[in-house]
């Protein structure tokens, strides 16, 4: 069952902060600044924080992880945007 | 070495005389050493043991992709490092060991006389005597004993002996191989991440006999060469991530189904009591009273456990846009044309890859995507299924050994296949039935009896003859499961199946289905390990995938003729999506882009199993079936369980 997470990281040294959007941009959509929207399933979550673990400097860097519910429920209605209008990510079949 | 540490060299030899002698090392024998990780797994299920090691089926879930996060370190070998004696006993924080890594060269020379505790990592150390070979993550080494430390992702269980029985006899090999090689050692060390806690563990006489019983058990499993028996109702199961290849439940229901079991042989832990190891109890694994299994129903509908995830909800990814390239951008697929970015997809969230036509893939994007084991799949610009790129083949060695051997059984193989029609001929009943504006009762009825005679036919030539008599009836009353609305179109009726090139559009629409769904069981059918240019009903020729189109029969009606009817009723295409050439009739793209789209729907679309009960996508269930032929073709399972819709 996929959870729809918010993952935000403040991270203190530039060259690590490029290593650590790449490494997010491949398991989510970026949001804002330092803030991305996963859909990840247990797998992937620890998939994720263990790749961003070895990355991290673990006494200067920190990243959240903020569980918003399932993908099929609370994850997709729980998000609301002032300002810039906010699009919720489909799942389904991508055909170009 | 000093003269006590080769003094315990010698030291289990005399009580366990038995299980050593018991083992034989002559030439084409199974394998002479067994990894301790087996010895763990063989304790913990047997079937898991040979999954494992002797078919070679891996799987992860999150626990298994936790423990190698866990045991990144200490996998890999580095040189020899003083420990710290300031340090408490657990491995050292990221900071100590990037200072450790630092100081090394500038260390001076221990004194010779007494030498200073150091650790060792990754130690490789196998014991022909014992015949165990065992990865150990770390040794600890001070004043000439030695310590073996094992890592384990989870908390540190709450049982008297410190950890469960798996873990324990997996330690005790490591303790036994070192001995072996004349160390000291008197415990071992499970340090368990998830709480940080280092547990000592007592090499008492009951675990070193409960290790070499594992060992002629796991190489007596392994000599035997069949697959032992899924545990039954197990809350082992939960958690294993081999389940959706095991799928204990199912085939469980499909052994009893079939036909009276004779007594299961006794199971390793069966075989310990009869040696009075009386240590271990009944419920080893704390895993609390087993649940009895559950009353199967008056009717026979027993809903079974559905261990497997209902769905693969990563989604796959077409380019059908010619002229576009496919590059690989971070951990991203980027689909571009004309410098123009069209669309990209996450390498996490791909299920497959499908290119259609004039389109480019770079080459780091195709290794990106067989690392992860991500199917490509490429068909011409018309949807014709021409081939498929995938990273290596199944070891899974076992089973297409037989597989050879049941394609060349012919009485197997009329078997399967007169199943295959079957089902193939009732499915179609059903979906005539149901969608039916006026359902023809004499059409039905003739169906209905061609199913009954292709269970009984003779031959595979007489089966082929049923098989086109039944799709002239189907394919003729196809018209009237049409609406009012589509119907009033006459060339978009139906004019009987045709083919190569297809002459109406529904024709054109049903080619270009059946297509999408001979790549899908292609891919399931190697995802389960067999080979698919081997069927049993459809002869191998010209490189057909012929074991898929086997397994595809019934799912024609099911799945590829449902999204025609669904894309024609629904108006997702219409007349003007199709040209008329002297050659035939030819989609638009916007129809092949959507006629994709509604198929992806449909295969994502949950249905009840109708034998196991639970709820599946088709997509799974394809995956499921193709699972369950194989161990009709190891032999575990004696008939093939058709998907049959009601």
């Amino acid at each position: 069952m996929r959870q729809t997470y918010i993952v935000a990281y403040d991270i203190c040294d530039p060259k690590r902060l490029r290593k650590v959007f790449k490494l997010m941009r491949g398991w989510g959509d970026h949001l804002q600044l330092s803030v991305f929207q996963c859909e990840l399933n247990p797998r992937e979550l620890v998939e994720l924080r263990a790749g961003l673990g070895q990355l991290l400097h673990h006494d200067e860097d920190q990243v959240l992880f903020v569980n918003v519910g399932p993908v099929e429920g609370r994850g997709a209605t729980s998000i609301t945007a002032l300002g810039r209008p906010y699009t919720h990510p489909e799942r389904h079949a991508i055909v170009a | 070495m000093t003269s006590t540490e080769s003094a315990a060299l010698a030291e289990p030899a005399g009580p366990h005389a038995k299980y050593l002698r018991r083992r034989s090392l002559e030439p084409g024998a199974p394998p002479a050493l067994v990894p301790a990780r087996m010895l763990n797994e063989v304790t913990y299920c047997e079937r898991l043991m040979y999954l494992e090691w002797v078919q070679s089926e891996f799987e992860d879930n999150e626990f298994t992709v936790e423990g190698r996060a866990v045991h990144r370190r200490a996998d890999q070998p580095r040189p020899l490092k003083k420990a710290d004696p300031k340090r408490p006993p657990g491995p050292p924080d990221r900071a100590a060991a990037d200072q450790g890594e630092e100081d090394e060269g500038e260390d001076e020379a221990p004194p010779p006389s007494t030498p200073p505790p150091y650790t060792a990592r990754a130690v490789w150390l196998s014991s022909e005597r014992l015949g165990i070979t065992a990865k150990i993550d770390v040794v600890d080494v001070e004043g000439g004993t030695v310590v073996p430390v094992e890592y384990k992702r989870g908390k540190r269980p709450s049982v008297p002996e410190g950890a469960y029985l798996p873990e324990r006899v997996q330690l005790c090999a490591q303790v036994l191989v070192l001995r072996d090689h004349g160390f000291r050692c008197e415990e071992g060390h499970l340090y368990f991440a998830a709480d940080r806690q280092r547990v000592p563990i007592a090499i008492d006489e009951p675990l070193v006999e409960a290790t070499l019983a594992a060992v002629v058990r796991a190489r007596a499993l392994v000599e035997l060469g069949a697959i032992p028996p899924p545990l039954a109702d197990s809350p082992k199961c939960n958690g294993c991530s081999l389940v959706a290849i095991c799928l204990p439940d199912e085939v469980n229901l499909l052994r009893d189904g079939a036909r009276e079991e004779p007594p299961a042989p006794p199971t390793f832990m069966e075989q310990l009591e009869h040696h009075d190891v009386e240590e271990l109890g009944d419920d080893p694994w704390g895993l609390g009273p087993l649940q009895p299994a559950p009353e199967p129903r008056e009717d026979g509908d027993r809903e079974l456990r559905r261990l497997h995830p209902a769905r693969d909800d990563r989604v796959p990814l077409y380019v059908k846009e010619q002229g576009a390239y496919v590059g690989l951008k971070g951990e991203r697929l980027e689909v571009r044309r004309k410098d123009q970015r069209v669309v990209e997809a996450r390498l996490s969230n791909t299920s497959q890859v499908c290119l259609f036509g004039n389109v480019q893939l770079t080459t780091q994007a195709l290794r990106a995507l067989l690392e992860r084991g991500i199917p490509v799949s490429f068909f011409s610009l018309g949807g014709w299924f021409i081939g498929r790129a995938v990273a290596h083949d199944s070891r899974n060695v076992e089973l297409r050994v037989a597989q050879h051997a049941a394609a060349s059984d012919p009485a197997l193989c009329l078997r399967l296949a007169r199943g295959f029609v079957q089902s193939k001929i009732l499915n179609s009943r059903t979906l005539l039935r149901r969608n039916s504006r006026e359902p023809n009762a004499v059409a039905l009825g003739e169906l209905n009896q061609l199913a009954r005679k292709a269970l009984e036919a003779e031959e595979l030539a007489s089966l082929l003859g049923i098989e086109g008599t039944a799709a002239r009836t189907y394919f003729g009353q196809f018209n009237s499961m049409l609406t009012e609305r589509a119907r009033v179109d006459e060339q978009l009726l139906l004019a009987g199946r045709n083919r190569r090139p297809p002459r109406d559009p529904l024709n054109a629409m049903l080619s270009y289905t059946y297509s999408l769904l001979s790549k899908d069981l292609t891919l399931a059918v190697v995802t389960a390990g067999l080979d698919p240019l081997l069927g049993f009903y459809h002869q191998p020729r010209f490189g057909r995938p012929a074991l898929a189109l086997d397994l595809m029969e019934e799912f024609r009606p099911l799945i590829a003729d449902s999204v025609v009817l669904g894309a024609v009723n629904n108006e997702i295409v219409g007349r003007r999506d199709f040209v008329e050439t002297a050659a035939g009739v030819n989609m638009s793209a916007t129809a092949r882009r959507d006629l994709a789209l509604a198929y992806e729907r449909r295969m994502d679309q949950l249905v009840t199993h109708p034998i196991f009960g639970y709820r599946i996508s088709y997509r799974r269930v394809l995956e499921v079936q193709a699972r369950l032929l194989g161990r009709v073709l190891t032999g575990e399972i004696t008939e093939y369980p058709p998907f049959r819709t009601r």
